[in-house]
C-alpha cells in the first residue's frame, strides 16, 4: 500500500497521532462491527471516535471497494507505524511560529523533490530575523538571515564609508 | 747671511785688537822713555824739555783723540752689528715662526681634511641611519594605522551587527517570507538533494 500523506501531516508527532486516531477509530469500528452482529440496538451502540479530515481521507482512501474492513485499518495503522520509523526527516528552523500555510508550502516542496512521505519538523528561533535554517541527518544548512547578516558584517565598515 | 755676519764681527773684532796692541805699545814706549825700534836707527840726538813735554802733551793728545775715534768707531760698528744682529734675529725669527706657522696651518689643514674625511663618513652613516629610522616609523606607523583602522572596523561591524539582530528579531513576517523561503530551497536544491541522498 502506498500511502500520500496530507500536507497538513508535516512532522512525526502528525504521523503519530494520527496513526493513534486511526488506532481508536479501528478499535471502535471492530467492535462496532460485532456489536452489529450480535443485534445490539444502535442506541446503545457508542459513537465513533472523532477523527481529523487527514484520518478521513486516509480511510476513505484505504476502503476497498467502497466497504471498510478491520483489515484495511490494520494496513494503514502498520503503514503509518512504518512511515514514522523509517520516513526521511528534515527539521526547518523559522524565525517565528509558521503560519498553515507556509507549513504546506514547504512541506509540499520538500515532498515534491526530496521525498513523498518525507517528514518536516518545524521550530522557531526568532535571532534567526528569517529566512530559515535546514538541517537533515548530520547536514544543516544556514540560509537565515542572522547567518547572511554575521557573514557580511565585514562589509559593513566598507559600505559606511561609501555613505 | 749668517757667513757675512760672522764674517763681519771677526773683522771688526781684529781691527780692535791691531789698534789696541799699537796703543798699549806706544804708551809703553813713552812709559820707559826707550825709542821706537826701527823708525828711528842711529844716534839719536837729544831733546829739549820743553819740546819733549810738548810732543809728549800732542802725543797724548793724539793717543786720546785716536782711542776715542777707535772707541766712537767701535761703538758704531758694534751698534750697527748688534741692529744687524738684531735684524737677522728678527729674520730668522720670523722665518722660524713663518715655518712653524706654515708647518701649524699645513698640520692643522691635514687635520681638519682628516676631521672632515671622518665626519664625512659619520654624517653618511647618520644621514643613513636616519632615512632608516624614518622608514621603519613609517612603516610602523602605517602597521600600526592598518591595526586601528581594523579594529575600528571590527567594532563598527559587531555594533551593526548586534544593532540589526537586536532590531529585526522582534519584527519577524513569515508570511511574506513564503516566496523567499521557496526560492531559497530552490537556489539550494542542488546542493540540499545530494546532501540528502548522502545521508541516505
Amino acid at each position: 500500500m502506498k500511502l500520500k500523506l496530507d500536507e497538513s501531516v508535516s512532522s512525526s508527532q502528525d504521523v503519530r497521532a494520527l496513526g493513534l486516531e486511526i488506532r481508536d477509530y479501528a478499535r471502535w469500528y471492530g467492535q462496532n462491527g460485532i456489536k452489529a452482529r450480535v443485534g445490539v440496538r444502535k442506541r446503545k451502540q457508542v459513537e465513533s471516535p472523532p477523527i481529523s479530515p487527514a484520518a478521513q481521507d486516509l480511510i476513505r482512501a484505504v476502503a476497498s471497494k467502497g466497504t471498510l474492513k478491520r483489515k484495511d485499518l490494520d494496513e494503514l495503522i502498520d503503514e503509518l507505524s512504518y512511515i514514522e520509523a523509517k520516513s526521511p526527516r528534515i527539521t526547518i528552523t523559522l524565525a517565528a511560529i509558521a503560519p498553515g500555510s507556509l507549513k504546506k508550502s514547504l512541506v509540499n516542496w520538500c515532498r515534491e523533490h526530496i521525498a513523498p512521505n518525507v517528514l518536516v519538523d518545524f521550530r522557531f528561533n526568532s535571532t534567526l530575523l528569517g529566512g530559515m535554517v535546514v538541517q537533515y541527518g548530520s547536514h544543516v544548512y544556514d540560509w537565515s538571515f542572522r547567518r547572511q547578516i554575521l557573514a557580511g558584517s565585514a562589509k559593513f565598515p566598507e559600505v559606511l564609508r561609501r555613505v | 747671511m749668517t757667513i757675512f755676519l760672522y764674517i763681519f764681527i771677526l773683522v771688526d773684532v781684529f781691527a780692535v785688537g791691531v789698534l789696541a796692541s799699537e796703543a798699549v805699545r806706544h804708551m809703553y814706549a813713552h812709559l820707559t822713555h826707550q825709542p821706537e825700534n826701527g823708525k828711528h836707527g842711529g844716534p839719536t840726538t837729544p831733546i829739549p824739555p820743553a819740546v819733549k813735554q810738548k810732543m809728549l802733551e800732542e802725543s797724548e793728545e793724539e793717543f786720546k783723540r785716536i782711542l776715542n775715534h777707535s772707541a766712537k768707531q767701535l761703538q758704531g760698528d758694534l751698534e750697527a752689528t748688534g741692529g744687524e744682529i738684531n735684524k737677522q734675529v728678527s729674520r730668522i725669527a720670523s722665518e722660524i715662526v713663518a715655518g712653524e706657522i706654515e708647518r701649524y696651518k699645513q698640520d692643522f689643514a691635514k687635520l681638519h681634511e682628516e676631521t672632515s674625511h671622518e665626519l664625512g663618513g659619520v654624517s653618511e652613516e647618520l644621514a643613513a641611519r636616519q632615512a632608516e629610522l624614518k622608514a621603519k616609523l613609517a612603516e610602523d606607523m602605517a602597521a600600526e594605522k592598518d591595526l586601528l583602522i581594523k579594529q575600528i572596523d571590527t567594532k563598527l561591524a559587531d555594533a551593526v551587527t548586534a544593532f540589526l539582530l537586536e532590531t529585526l528579531q522582534h519584527d519577524v513576517d513569515l508570511g511574506s517570507q513564503t516566496s523567499y523561503l521557496l526560492s531559497t530551497l530552490e537556489e539550494h536544491k542542488a546542493e540540499f538533494t545530494k546532501g540528502v541522498t548522502d545521508e541516505a
